[in-house]
């Protein structure tokens, strides 16, 4: 053919056009990101204390780091937010996923559902730590007195005192916020999946189950796992709610990794511990969106494979 | 059993089972909106007052200033608000429409390594960041001034929006554009005559998200902004508290005014929204 | 004319036509504060509904003067204590006033200049000496007192009042019910009467800070102290386990509500105005809002004592003041000397004494007493004639030192682990003097 292929023509530009298509990204994620990140490592290896400026020329190489090490309540918040994101980012994507297979069947009125769907995603992460620190208050919390009217209980529960209570009302909170992200999603997919593999199915006399577990989880799995890099990528906005509804407490019950940061940092006024602590926490984010940044492109290839 | 009464049947679960998901989504919700109009004095009683016995709009005229008390800058707030919000999600989009294109229709070296690096530099919490930034945007002459917030948002946003723009304008076919270029456009023509319209959807829904993130962030925007000149509306919700108290009714006056222009959007925008996901994220 | 309703006329903008007649030092003219013209004092306050109606005042200042306040930032003390330390961290202390507390102050190093070099003897002589005295840090007088803070006891008068009660109780502990006058009887008191989950017999603050005063100031009550002369923590002493106890045994006995370690000021407030609480040891602040009928099911049943006294028969008295410092940066030292001046002058602290805020001025103490008393509200009255006594007697602030903070965040968690059980007391007290002894040693105090 006397037309030249089409691949040669996008390839034969100069090859710095992508970088240049790329540059204001790039710009404006080092001045946020990668310059702020660069100073807080350099002062995680000094004891920068705030409130005394000249601390942040002292260096005292990793000592902030070996100090974590042996740092139990560090570890031991470490572990309760990898907890806190397990636990969260499932309920959240099963809970997503039977919205959005509930309404994904409904079809009148679909687009004001859609919208009531996403009616959490409008509250601000700081008014969702207020409202459910209203709601589960124990004395005069709306959840308390609902139960007590209705004689499911006779005593005031602590929500946000007792040890599995606490967790759950603040795992309650995230997950009321975030299941929309999910839900949107995954309706997403639904709504794009293609209806003649499961005709087919139905048709080979597969059972309803049968057609979900093998024709539409695989293909709205993709979609699961964007959702859950979003949500990887921006869960430290759970800071705020927790930070409303508990600050961490009672007796350390519902520290996070972000709570303690915040009140070292800040509070305490120890800024260099603290950015140790952020280090160490970066990392855990980045090994939860690196997994499912793995797990996306794997059902990518998937997908395109049965296409 | 019959089929047709089957099929009947399974109507009316899912219909009832997604009311009772509807509720749990909005009882919370809602609960704020209807304290909005209830005084503190009923809303906090003990035992609870389950009918409202007193609706009005006090809160709302205490919080614009037509009680005795000191009102709270809301027009100012919501202006900030407003400004912030549309201008990083506008810019936010331009670099995304951009570097999505890049990566859409380039190759070139680290490709793969650059995306993923993209994608963490959203992982970094806020918290981490707040005092670094807040000392560079302090030399830099940023704190308290809204193009401080911008570029900051823009920060935050732009991960996302290339991510979802790349995923979409892969789903184009090349050939439309390439069409058009042997037909005598430019490169920059094709683009805004072809790709562009084609990509509607996904920018929209991609604009959304940033809208949405923008508008209800705290945790940076408390560190960066100070007072009228910059506050944003997420950030006057402390305006209610100070060390004894917290006006609970008044928050949730404010909260409704908070919630309503994004809701409102969101509606406008929904149709894109589902369209643009469907093709933008997955697909690549 | 008297000095209130000279007040009266200043509030209804009748200014002007006194201005010939009167000459009081609280009269806003520039005789009184200076003339600044073009000047602009940069202020960073401490926002929230108590603390604004003093800010309303404001423009008074700048008719009189000529100078332009800019308020540059308004946040609860939390949110201005966290951008005060960015700002010692940014070298950004471009601004010339800023909101501060005793608790606080001393964290702040040397950023805040010594007023006793900018402000008129005068005025200074008629603060409360104590009061100027707890705003001092290493000699400097750092702060100037706007109003102050300490703790008596409310309690619901009808439950004191009611036979079946002092019979019962009577029967039951073998002495009178009467309003308590020690910790012990305040236990009893609350355990007696709380009917959980319906009534509790009192509450607590569960975190933060808060806690930790209160257990600092019961501490002190019971003949403890939290360090000795060396700043060795001593507070895992015998005063100190005793004090724990009285916590958790009214959370083991469920007169406190289940969710108090996760209360603070404001539940606490909204619990006994709510009618379910029958003691409440808290703030000034809420007097007025405690007897209003349109917020509070307590309305004319509220009674008040001084706080309890401990073993050491000392009451407590945690005390601290919202105050106004001088950045020593600031370039405007004279203008912003006057603003503060004006801040906490007479009339001005007298407003905030009507919300139930307690003056740091003598003389305020006097005249809002007289005011109230005039007024025919005794209940105002006596609110002013309590937390009078028990400032000029009871009050004492935690340890001025810059650590102070960090010290209560290793207290606090230990409180309430102690509180749940996880914990001996003597054990979450033993824990937390050592992580307080490794911090005083890092500040240099060890």
């Amino acid at each position: 053919m006397a037309r030249y292929s089409p691949k040669r023509l996008f390839r034969n530009r100069m090859n710095l056009v992508p970088f240049l298509l790329l540059l204001p990204a790039f710009m404006v994620l080092a001045l946020v990101v990668v310059f702020p990140l660069g100073f807080s490592l350099y002062t995680s290896f000094t004891p920068y204390r705030l409130i005394r400026p000249n601390t942040l020329h002292v260096w005292i190489g990793l000592r902030n780091y070996t100090d974590l090490m042996g740092n139990g309540d560090f570890w031991a918040a470490f572990g309760r937010t990898v907890l806190f994101l397990t636990i969260a980012l499932n309920v959240e994507f099963l809970a997503g996923l039977g919205i959005a297979l509930l309404i994904s069947r409904i079809t009148w009125g679909q687009r004001t559902l859609r919208t009531i769907m996403m009616f959490p995603m409008m509250f601000s992460p700081i008014l969702v730590g207020y409202q459910f620190k209203f709601v589960f208050n124990d004395n005069i919390g709306i959840l308390n007195n609902a139960l007590q009217a209705l004689h499911l209980s006779d005593g005031a529960i602590a929500w946000l005192v007792d040890r599995n209570l606490a967790m759950f009302s603040i795992i309650f909170a995230e997950v009321w916020m975030s299941t929309s992200v999910f839900a949107i999603l995954l309706l997403a997919g639904l709504l794009s999946m293609p209806r003649d593999p499961v005709e087919a199915a139905r048709v080979d006399g597969c059972n309803p189950w049968q057609v979900f577990r093998h024709i539409t989880l695989p293909y709205i799995m993709p979609f699961a796992y964007i959702a859950m890099t979003i949500r990887s990528l921006d869960v430290a906005r759970a800071y705020d709610i927790v930070h409303v509804m508990t600050g961490g407490g009672p007796a350390g019950r519902t520290e996070l990794l972000w709570t303690l940061i915040a009140r070292t940092g800040y509070n305490n006024a120890k800024m260099g511990m603290a950015n140790a602590m952020a280090y160490i926490s970066i990392l855990l984010s980045i090994a939860f969106t690196y997994f499912f940044f793995r797990k996306l492109i794997a059902a990518r290839k998937f997908m395109r494979g049965a296409d | 059993m019959d089929p047709k009464l089957r099929r009947q049947l399974g109507r009316i679960v899912s219909w009832v089972l997604t009311f009772l998901l509807m509720m749990i989504i909005c009882v919370p919700g809602l609960w704020v909106v209807l304290t909005a109009f209830r005084p503190n004095a009923e809303v906090l009683a003990k035992p609870a007052v389950w009918v409202p016995q007193v609706l009005s709009l006090n809160n709302f005229a205490k919080i614009f200033g037509f009680a005795q008390e000191v009102a709270i800058p809301v027009p100012a707030y919501f202006a900030n608000s407003m400004i912030i919000a549309l201008t990083s999600t506008a810019i936010a989009l331009l670099i995304g429409m951009s570097g999505g294109y890049a990566f859409a229709r380039y190759r070139f070296r680290f490709k793969d390594g650059l995306f993923l690096g993209l994608m963490l530099s959203r992982t970094v919490p806020g918290i981490a960041l707040s005092l670094p930034l807040f000392m560079i945007w302090s030399r830099l002459g940023l704190i308290d001034t809204k193009p401080g917030l911008i570029i900051v948002y823009v920060a935050m946003n732009v991960p996302f929006t290339i991510w979802l723009i790349d995923g979409f304008f892969r789903q184009i076919p090349i050939e439309l554009s390439e069409a058009a270029m042997v037909d005598g456009c430019t490169r920059w023509q094709a683009f805004w005559r072809i790709e562009f319209p084609l990509a509607r959807s996904g920018i929209a829904s991609a604009g959304i998200f940033a809208f949405l993130t923008s508008w209800n962030e705290y945790a940076l925007a408390s560190q960066l902004t100070r007072s009228t000149y910059s506050k944003t509306l997420p950030v006057g919700l402390m305006d209610f508290t100070s060390q004894f108290t917290i006006d609970w009714a008044g928050m949730s006056a404010m909260a409704v005014i908070i919630i309503i222009p994004a809701l409102a959007l969101t509606f406008i925008v929904q149709k894109h929204l589902i369209a643009g996901l469907t093709f933008g994220g997955v697909k690549g | 004319m008297k000095r209130r309703t000279f007040n009266k006329l200043l509030a209804g903008g009748a200014l002007g036509a006194l201005a010939g007649r009167m000459a009081s030092a609280d009269e806003v003219t520039s005789a009184v504060y200076g003339s600044f013209d073009g000047v602009t004092v940069r202020a960073k306050l401490i926002g929230g509904a108590q603390y604004e109606t003093l800010y309303a005042e404001i423009p008074k200042w700048e008719a009189a003067t000529g100078a332009k306040v800019d308020v540059i930032s308004r946040k609860n003390h939390f949110e201005l204590d966290r951008e005060i330390k960015q700002d010692i961290a940014a070298g950004t202390l471009d601004w010339d006033i800023g909101s501060n507390h005793t608790s606080f102050a001393p964290q702040y190093g040397d950023i805040y200049m010594d007023l006793n070099s900018v402000m008129k003897p005068d005025v200074l002589a008629a603060f409360d000496a104590l009061a100027l005295k707890n705003s001092t840090v290493d000699g400097s007088l750092v702060q100037m007192p706007r109003h102050s803070d300490v703790s008596n006891l409310y309690y619901q008068k009808s439950l004191y009042a009611d036979q079946g009660n002092k019979d019962a109780f009577k029967a039951k502990y073998g002495y009178d019910l009467a309003p308590p006058e020690t910790f012990d009887q305040f236990k009893d008191h609350a355990i007696f009467f709380a009917k959980a989950p319906d009534f509790f017999g009192t509450q607590y603050p569960g975190k933060d800070e808060a806690i930790t005063g209160r257990f600092y100031e019961m501490l002190v009550a019971n003949g403890g102290a939290l360090f000795d002369d060396k700043w060795n923590p001593t507070f895992n002493s015998a005063a100190g386990v005793k004090s724990v106890m009285w916590f958790k045994d009214l959370y083991d006995a469920k007169a406190v509500p289940a969710g108090v370690l996760n209360y603070l000021w404001d539940d606490l407030g909204a619990g006994f105005a709510s009618g379910t609480v029958a003691l409440d040891l808290d703030w000034a602040g809420w007097a007025a809002y405690f007897n209003d009928p349109a917020n509070s099911k307590v309305a004319n049943d509220v009674g008040l004592i001084r706080a309890p006294k401990g073993d050491g028969g000392k009451r407590a008295g945690w005390s601290g003041s919202h105050s106004f410092s001088i950045t020593k940066t600031s370039q405007n030292k004279d203008a912003a000397a006057s603003l503060v001046t004006f801040l906490t002058s007479h009339d001005n602290q007298m407003i905030e004494a009507r919300k139930g805020l307690l003056p740091t001025r003598t003389q305020v103490w006097k005249d809002i007493a007289a005011e109230f008393g005039a007024a025919g509200n005794d209940f105002m009255v006596e609110v002013f004639n309590t937390y009078g006594q028990s400032m000029a007697e009871d009050a004492f602030t935690p340890p001025l030192i810059a650590p102070w903070i960090e010290v209560s965040n290793e207290i606090f968690p230990r409180l309430q682990k102690a509180i749940l059980g996880e914990m001996t007391a003597q054990a979450a007290l033993d824990e937390a003097a050592a992580a307080a002894t490794r911090i005083m040693q890092d500040n240099g105090y060890l």
